[in-house]
């Protein structure tokens, strides 16, 4: 304990330059949420605390619609994703080393790495001849690729779990009789439980924040909240948008918030 | 009841393999307290690991009432482990996990709960049925694997290194119980361990396992007494050894004025004697009496341990009762006329090396 390593708190400026951080990331938050309370149109003058805003949003059918596809979407998304991730999860951990495991592991991590324009434009090539070929326009596209792009969301938290979980656990089971089957639901399924749902929230909020993807895939007259936010951007500026994007964020905030208190360390 | 024929187990291939397990064979009677004593990496765990089924044998039968279970999975043997680390299950209770074999064989509710109720009894844990099992202290949790292992009345139950994560006093305590419940139960216990005070307390029979093979298979004191070779003799309790050669029916010690008569084939042996059967002092009835040389006196509560040396270098040690009237009967630096009686000696085939 006696001379400290490196400490970055000793960087001179250090301070300055974390709290300039901080507030560049969280002050136009702060300011954002402040005026969808705003009573009045015009933004940076304050008329008055007020729920009208909201209420304005609730009213709007356009939008309820948006949210109700990206809600779908995401739950849809999200529950394809966490299911696929946690096969994939399973066979990488769960059975002796096997040739393309590590080829597996890219595959799936994919998303992360690959510019999300680029895998918006592949998508697209391909997408716009099957809608042409097919002639469907619905919602099973967004659910595919968002699907896709979440799995490895869902697959990281899930991953983590099995590989820090004992194995000698399994073998306990199946010295108790317990069949393979009897074994995952019994033991490896409940231990994992946390995880799955950690990484399905995860999955939920990555889909439900998409915009490239989603934008270039949507067909005509359709729309996920942050698409239709967009484009209400481009046409009027008023203070609704702010209360759409102050309850996108606390969605977000609320479910992130949820899988961060469900992976954390029990005692 | 158990018999093992040839076990060989083997990791990997080619010339990284690693041969844990050398043809291992012996049976194992119904009701026995048998344990399995080596150092550490002679194959112990494999063993086990085999009877359990988590393994298959490479070759060799493993035949239980009759029938080879070699290759039948670990869910279909009527063998359940006490593991080292425990296992328990850290999302059940304590109750849950007594019973999860019982549920795993799909049994009535009322019997789960029933025999969940008799094994917490026997390990006198009842008040603690509802407590996660992440909650408990060491010996509670071994408690916990131990009713969770015996609740499904298997016909054979494995102990691997049960109490070596236990402290001293509760290991001791953990003994005895272990061995009140093999006895009230009359199960079949294969216990693994490389304690050897351990080993000669509880067990009926031990196998000494050394490099994958087996090097004996006794009871306690015929181990002890009748070691049937050096890697034994050295492993169980302390031992001299000394070079000597039988001939024309006497049993010559080259450092020894004196001979004995002997039971043994002509040609070069090694004796082995115990230090507690060293005698201070010469003149005996039939004994070999040499000559030595105090080098150290190192005390141990209940006993003296004399370490000497002979005229040629060999090294013997000797163990003196302390509180004996007249105190030692030497000092350090000394030379004493020193005995070995003949009922004492063992011999042992000379090995090489
Ligand atoms: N899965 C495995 N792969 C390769 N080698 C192994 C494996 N399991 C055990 N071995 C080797 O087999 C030998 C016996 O190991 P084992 O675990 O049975 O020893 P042990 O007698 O139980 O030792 P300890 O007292 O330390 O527990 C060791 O040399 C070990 O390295
Ligand atoms: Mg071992």
């Amino acid at each position: 304990m006696a001379d400290r390593a490196f400490d970055t708190r000793r960087l001179p400026g250090a301070a300055t330059l974390a709290i300039a951080c901080f507030a560049i990331l969280y002050l136009p938050m702060v300011i954002l949420v402040a005026n969808s309370f705003n009573e009045g149109r015009v933004i940076g003058q304050w008329e008055g605390l007020s729920l009208h805003w909201y209420g304005k949003a609730l009213q709007n059918e356009a939008f309820v619609a948006a949210a109700k596809t990206s809600l779908i979407l995401a739950t849809l998304a999200a529950m394809i994703a966490t299911i696929t991730a946690t096969m994939a999860a399973l066979a990488t951990t769960r059975t002796r080393g096997f040739k393309g495991e590590g080829a597996i592991h890219i595959t799936l991590n994919q998303p992360i790495m690959v510019p999300e324009i680029v895998l918006a434009i592949a998508l697209l090539i391909i997408i716009a001849q099957i809608k042409q070929a097919t002639g469907y326009s619905g919602l099973g596209y967004l659910v595919i690729a968002h699907s896709a792009f979440c799995i490895p969301f869902a697959y990281m938290p899930i991953r983590a779990r099995l590989e820090g979980m004992d194995l000698t656990l399994e073998t306990a089971a199946a010295d108790l009789y317990a069949s393979r089957f009897y074994a995952f639901r019994k033991v490896t399924l409940p231990l994992l439980a946390p995880a799955i749902l950690a990484g399905f929230m995860l999955a939920f909020v990555i889909s439900l924040d998409d915009v490239v993807i989603s934008d270039f895939l949507k067909s005509p007259g359709q729309d996920t909240l942050p698409t239709y936010l967009l484009g209400e951007l481009k046409r009027n500026l008023t203070s609704e948008i702010y209360a759409i994007s102050s309850l996108l964020l606390l969605i977000s905030v609320l479910i992130v918030g949820g899988s961060w208190l469900l992976t954390r360390k029990k005692t | 009841m158990l018999d093992l024929r040839n076990l060989t187990k083997r990791f990997g291939k080619g010339d990284s393999a690693v041969t844990a397990l050398h043809e291992v064979s012996f049976s194992i009677t119904e009701g026995e307290f048998f344990t399995l004593l080596g150092p550490s990496g002679c194959g112990k765990t494999t063993l086990l690991r085999l009877i359990a089924g988590f393994e298959p044998p490479t070759s060799g039968a493993l035949v239980l009432d009759g029938r080879d279970i070699a290759h039948t999975p670990p869910n279909r043997r009527p063998v359940n482990t006490v593991f080292q680390n425990y296992a328990l299950f850290p999302h059940l209770t304590v109750a849950e996990n007594v019973g999860f074999a019982l549920g795993a064989q799909g049994r009535p509710k009322v019997e789960i709960a029933e025999t969940v109720t008799r094994m917490l009894d026997l390990v006198q844990l009842s008040h603690l049925a509802q407590r996660k099992s992440g909650e408990l202290s060491g010996g509670q949790q071994q408690r916990v694997a131990l009713a969770r292992a015996l609740a499904p009345k298997p016909r054979i139950l494995l102990l691997d290194e049960p109490l070596s994560a236990l402290d001293m006093k509760l290991r001791k305590e953990m003994q005895v119980e272990l061995k009140r419940l093999q006895q009230e139960t009359g199960l079949t216990f294969i216990f693994v361990t490389h304690d050897q005070e351990e080993a000669l307390t509880m067990s009926d029979r031990i196998a000494v396992m050394g490099g994958g093979r087996i090097q004996q298979i006794a009871s306690p004191r015929e181990l002890y007494d009748q070691p049937a070779n050096r890697f034994v003799a050295g492993f169980i309790g302390e031992t001299n050894f000394l070079a000597a050669t039988c001939a024309a029916g006497r049993l010559i010690l080259p450092q020894a004025a004196t001979t004995l008569p002997v039971a043994h084939a002509d040609g070069p042996v090694t004796l082995m004697v115990r230090p507690e059967h060293v005698v201070l002092a010469g003149a005996q009835p039939d004994a070999l009496t040499l000559t030595a040389q105090v080098d150290r006196l190192v005390y141990f509560g209940t006993d003296t341990h004399v370490h000497l040396h002979l005229a040629d270098g060999c090294t013997l040690v000797a163990r003196v009762q302390n509180g004996l009237r007249g105190g030692l009967p030497c000092r350090q630096g000394e030379t004493i006329p020193v005995s070995l009686p003949g009922d004492a000696l063992h011999l042992l085939p000379q090995e090489a090396g």
